[in-house]
């Protein structure tokens, strides 16, 4: 099954591409003058996976719950392949790493300022901006947003306004 | 005017500010408001009223009423007499025609009063009907009050913080700070928010100030206004402590310059340290007008009369001025030169907020003012906004409205008199809600704080009953003036672009928008780029199709449940157009299906109907529970379309796949490196030439782009935009669903009879697709060519000899190709014939056109299976 949506994944480009550096992030020219503490972090291994989710141990990647049998997995993209592989023998999985950019920002108030999910209780998925996105939180001040690329530029435009109204 | 510094005085003297009023420079100190900074100086008239264009001069002094409203540095309606002095501002009347002294409008006053009564609008200026145009020129020269500059360049910005707290206190009066600092001594985290810009800090609140609660919502939703910023709050216990309103009382001249509420007189000598007058008269149905006397004897004011409503039994007052100023009043005959007039009508507490939040209202007959009661769970009053301390008040003065006495107004706001209420009473519109809209009594900036109450007084003694069985009327947000900016916050309008985005706008695209998406309409030369799709080949950035895995061992079923089509006979790696139905049998969107395996099938649906396939299809899985597991990709992958004659010479230097027609046939699908990047690629046919749709991942868009206009460009590849695509379609006769259908149609009535199969067990739509079949079409779509070379418009009426409108265009086109104007059109069933003749509406003529049934281009489709 797994050859069958193999065009689902960038990580299977041939070399050639990989080293033309031919992937390109949707955020990237929205944050050509990103200000500092707005990170592009697009390039990631995303995988929804679909199954009996509590069995997963979120070694060595993070798990968004979505559902009661679904859940979104992130990891660093260099091992997309094969966790992709190991969890295909126990769940359905099914590759966004090209569906989802990612940004990752510092600051509660700026969270604030995009969207009204509770910051206490993440991950979660939620409205930012008008988009569906998962947010995650990596301590009191480091937050991570994933969302359908197609939003990027926009979604990268609101970040990047949000800290210049914040900086006034 | 300026007393000598008073204790616990707001001015800071040391500093003087200086701002221009009219074009003369006004001296003011910090701490003034431009309104205290005005009369200090003198300024008695600060505004002209509503409708009679009527002197008016401070009142309330708190930001209750709409006598102080100026314009400020170009801001309309700005209350200057809470607004903080600013060194350098522009301050300007409003609202008048000449100056503030003399306001040409003011004729309304004078002779105007037959010709706006009551509703005037309802009655005067409709007849007739030509003059209408002048009239609204008229009317909106002289409405409203500010006036914004529609030049304007966006003032400042607007932000939106999305807020929570433990506990929200709403008011930093005396009742409000004692509890915010009661929650915060255990443990509760506390916001505190007031309207007022000069709050302390209170020792573990945050205290937002200004910040306006705008109203509660519920979840406990208050939205604050904190000018720049919406600080939407949502709060476990909301602490309501919003105080209440002194209340005028109503006899005739009660609006002359130089009548106040005792607040006013409060901070004008207490505050910023002003002497309000010479000779007053006190005139009070509570205790806060004898403290008011009090106040002013010390400032050096001779008290002419304490008139305590309480103690005595007045029956007629009457406030006589001159040129819309206080020289006297009449108490019961007795005539009291001053120019000061202080009237306390008691104070109604500030409820709204309460029974926004669902709390009761009702009529305290002890204090004659409506108190909240059976405040909800989760919210909390404290102070006299509960009705305490509020003492007792009779609802005193008579409106006795006597006749050539003067105008007894009980809305200041609005204009509205006494005879007003009376007059519309006896129209019939003797509800209190019904009597608000047409009078307009409590709908101008006070929003009811000074003339609600006494309004229901009034009412109460015209319909013989009590103000408890009148009621009062449904307290709405925003409870203040709020600004659309803050409101709207920042523009957050999302908009997709797919990943080949930047590469249109490189090319020079005219970029449009299809639903949310972004898309390029052109690259500058439509008929050039249809042109080369059918003599070289072409590339179009379909990204933005909807695109579905449909996986699971019921997944055939899954989607002959959802469609017309059988999909259970196809062969792996083939693909079939489906017309996705509603359970009414109206064609809903379209798409194709490729069967990627047993179990696993591709599934594209219209650019803007991704999202409703996608819901649409859960929905109905969410009921059936087959095994059939749904995964929206529509992100996830890019898709180009390369079509033209030259697109298999182009596929061969993309990919090692062999492309010949026999390995890779029309509605075939299949899987390949294209340019190294792992694709689906489907040979499909919207456009009617040979062509290939390549599926991949989005993240290589720009990349494959480049690549194909790369090692296209000696076969003469050109990008095409939207607009050429639908030229392209139309000479195939494709149907766009949304265009050429709408939401009646269905599958058979569109000419595509062939897709539905009723052999079938039960499908979305079934029984009415037999119904349609048995009934037969009412209407037919069909395409057609102009005789001659005008494009009738979208909508265009289709018509036989008779002129009679018997059909619509749905779409036409010049197409470059068959030099002619070809289109789609739904017509009369006995018109559906190859070569039947109708007319079509263009520009009030009737242009000749002629049924075709079969594509105008490649009809046996020979290009497309070449």
């Amino acid at each position: 099954m797994s050859e069958m949506f193999a065009f689902l994944s960038p990580d299977l480009a041939s070399p050639d591409v990989a080293s033309a550096s031919a992937w390109r992030s949707s955020l990237e020219r929205a944050l050509q003058h990103a200000p500092a503490g707005v990170i592009d972090i697009s390039l990631s291994g995303k995988l929804e996976v679909r199954g009996d989710v509590d069995e997963l141990d979120a070694k060595g990647y993070d798990v968004v719950p979505l559902g009661p049998e679904r859940a979104l997995v992130i990891c660093d993209f260099t091992k997309t392949g094969r966790l992709r592989d190991k969890l295909s023998e126990t769940f359905l999985v099914f590759d966004m790493s090209g569906a989802l950019a990612g940004l990752q920002l510092r600051g509660e108030t700026l969270m604030r300022r995009l969207t009204d999910l509770d910051l206490e209780t993440l991950p979660a998925v939620g409205s930012v901006a008008h988009v569906r996105t998962y947010v995650l939180r990596d301590d009191a001040e480091t937050f991570r947003l994933f969302f359908p690329q197609e939003y990027g530029h926009y979604l990268a435009e609101v970040v990047v306004d949000a800290v210049e109204g914040l900086a006034r | 005017m300026r007393l000598p510094p008073q204790p616990g005085e707001r001015l800071d003297r040391a500093q003087e500010v200086t701002f221009m009023f009219c074009g003369k420079p006004v001296r003011a100190f910090q701490g003034d408001t431009f309104g205290s900074a005005l009369f200090a100086g003198g300024q008695r008239i600060f505004s002209r009223s509503f409708k009679y264009h009527r002197p008016r001069g401070l009142l309330c002094c708190s930001g209750a009423c709409p006598n102080c409203m100026m314009t400020v540095d170009g801001i309309p309606n700005v209350r200057v007499c809470a607004e903080p002095v600013r060194d350098g501002a522009n301050v300007q009347p409003q609202n008048v025609w000449g100056s503030l002294d003399r306001d040409l409008l003011a004729v309304t006053d004078k002779f105007g009063g037959p010709f706006t009564p009551v509703g005037f609008y309802y009655r005067t200026m409709i007849r007739p009907r030509r003059a209408w145009p002048l009239y609204e020129k008229f009317l909106r020269n002289v409405a409203g009050l500010g006036r914004i500059d529609k030049h304007g360049a966006r003032r400042g910005r607007y932000d939106v913080e999305h807020r929570r707290a433990e506990a929200l206190v709403v008011g930093a009066s005396e009742a409000g700070i004692a509890r915010a600092k009661e929650l915060a001594g255990q443990g509760r985290q506390v916001v505190l928010v007031d309207e007022n810009s000069d709050v302390a800090p209170v020792e573990g609140a945050d205290v937002v100030a200004p910040g306006r609660a705008l109203g509660i919502w519920e979840g406990g939703l208050v939205p604050v206004d904190g000018g720049n910023v919406l600080y939407r709050y949502r709060a476990e216990t909301i602490v309501v402590a919003t105080g209440s309103v002194e209340q005028p009382l109503a006899f005739p001249g009660n609006d002359l310059v130089g009548i106040m509420l005792p607040e006013s007189v409060r901070r004008l000598v207490e505050d910023w340290a002003i002497r309000p007058g010479k000779r007053a008269v006190v005139i009070t149905a509570d205790e806060t007008g004898r403290e008011s006397a009090q106040l002013l004897r010390k400032a050096g004011v001779e008290i002419c009369g304490v008139y305590d409503l309480r103690r005595e039994r007045i029956r007629e007052i009457v406030a006589k001025g001159r040129k819309g100023i206080l020289r006297s009043v009449e108490i019961d005959g007795r005539r009291v030169a001053c120019d000061l007039l202080v009237m306390s009508g008691g104070r109604q507490p500030a409820y709204s907020l309460l029974a926004q939040a669902g709390a009761r209202v009702e009529y305290d007959d002890s204090t004659g003012v409506f108190v909240p009661t059976e405040i909800p769970d989760g919210i909390e009053a404290v102070g006299s906004v509960t009705g305490e301390g509020i003492g007792a008040a009779i609802p005193a003065a008579t409106y006795n409205g006597a006749s050539g006495q003067g105008k007894c107004f009980v809305c200041v706001c609005e204009d509205v008199t006494d005879k007003d209420l009376k007059r519309a009473i006896s129209e019939g519109f003797d509800s209190i809600e019904l009597a608000k809209r047409y009078t307009t009594v409590t709908m101008g900036p006070c929003q009811g704080r000074l003339c609600h109450l006494p309004s229901i007084r009034v009412y109460a003694r015209e319909n013989e009953s009590d103000a408890s069985s009148i009621g009062t009327t449904t307290a709405r947000p925003p409870w203040g003036p709020v600004t659309l900016g803050v409101l709207a916050g920042r523009p957050h309008e999302p908009a997709q672009r797919t990943s080949i985005h930047h590469r249109h706008k490189e090319l020079g695209a005219r970029m449009m928008w299809t639903g949310t998406w972004r898309r390029p309409y052109s690259y500058g030369d439509i008929e050039g780029e249809v042109q080369s799709v059918h003599g070289a080949v072409g590339v179009i950035d379909v990204s933005t199709l909807g695109k579905l895995l449909i996986v699971g061992s019921e997944a055939a079923e899954f989607l002959e449940r959802l469609y017309p089509n059988r999909f259970g006979d196809m062969k792996t790696g083939r693909i079939r157009y489906g017309v996705l139905n509603t359970d009414a049998g109206r064609i809903m969107d379209d798409g194709t299906i490729a069967r990627l395996a047993d179990d696993s099938y591709y599934v594209t649906t219209t650019s803007t109907g991704a999202g409703a396939v996608v819901e649409w299809f859960e929905w109905w899985n969410a009921v059936w529970g087959m095994d059939a597991q749904i995964v929206d990709v529509t992100g996830a992958l890019a898709a180009v379309n390369v079509a033209g004659p030259r697109a298999r010479d182009l596929m061969q230097r993309l990919t090692d796949l062999d492309v010949s027609n026999e390995a890779l046939s029309y509605l075939d699908a299949k899987h390949a490196r294209v340019a190294g990047i792992p694709s689906l690629i489907l040979r499909i046919g919207f456009v009617g030439e040979l062509g290939y749709e390549i599926h991949f991942a989005s993240p290589y868009g720009e990349y494959l782009w480049d690549t194909i206009l790369e090692r296209g460009a000696d076969l003469g590849i050109r990008p095409f935009g939207l607009e050429p695509q639908r030229v392209l379609r139309l000479e195939k006769m494709h149907i766009l669903v949304g265009q050429d259908t709408d939401s009646e149609s269905n599958v058979i009535d569109a000419n595509m009879p062939w897709i539905v199969k009723l052999d079938k067990d039960d499908f979305v739509g079934k029984w009415a697709l037999e119904h349609a079949q048995a009934r037969g079409p009412r209407e037919l779509l069909v395409g057609f060519e102009m005789e001659n070379g005008r494009v009738p418009p979208e909508g265009g009426q289709v018509v036989l000899s008779q002129r009679r409108p018997v059909g619509r265009v749905t779409s036409a086109r010049w197409s470059p190709e068959l030099r002619k104007v070809i289109g789609m059109a739904w017509v009369p069933p006995e018109i559906a014939h190859d070569g039947a003749q109708f007319f079509v509406t263009i520009d009030g003529g009737f242009d000749k056109a002629f049924v075709r049934l079969r594509p105008f281009f490649d009809p046996d489709g020979e290009r497309l299976r070449s």
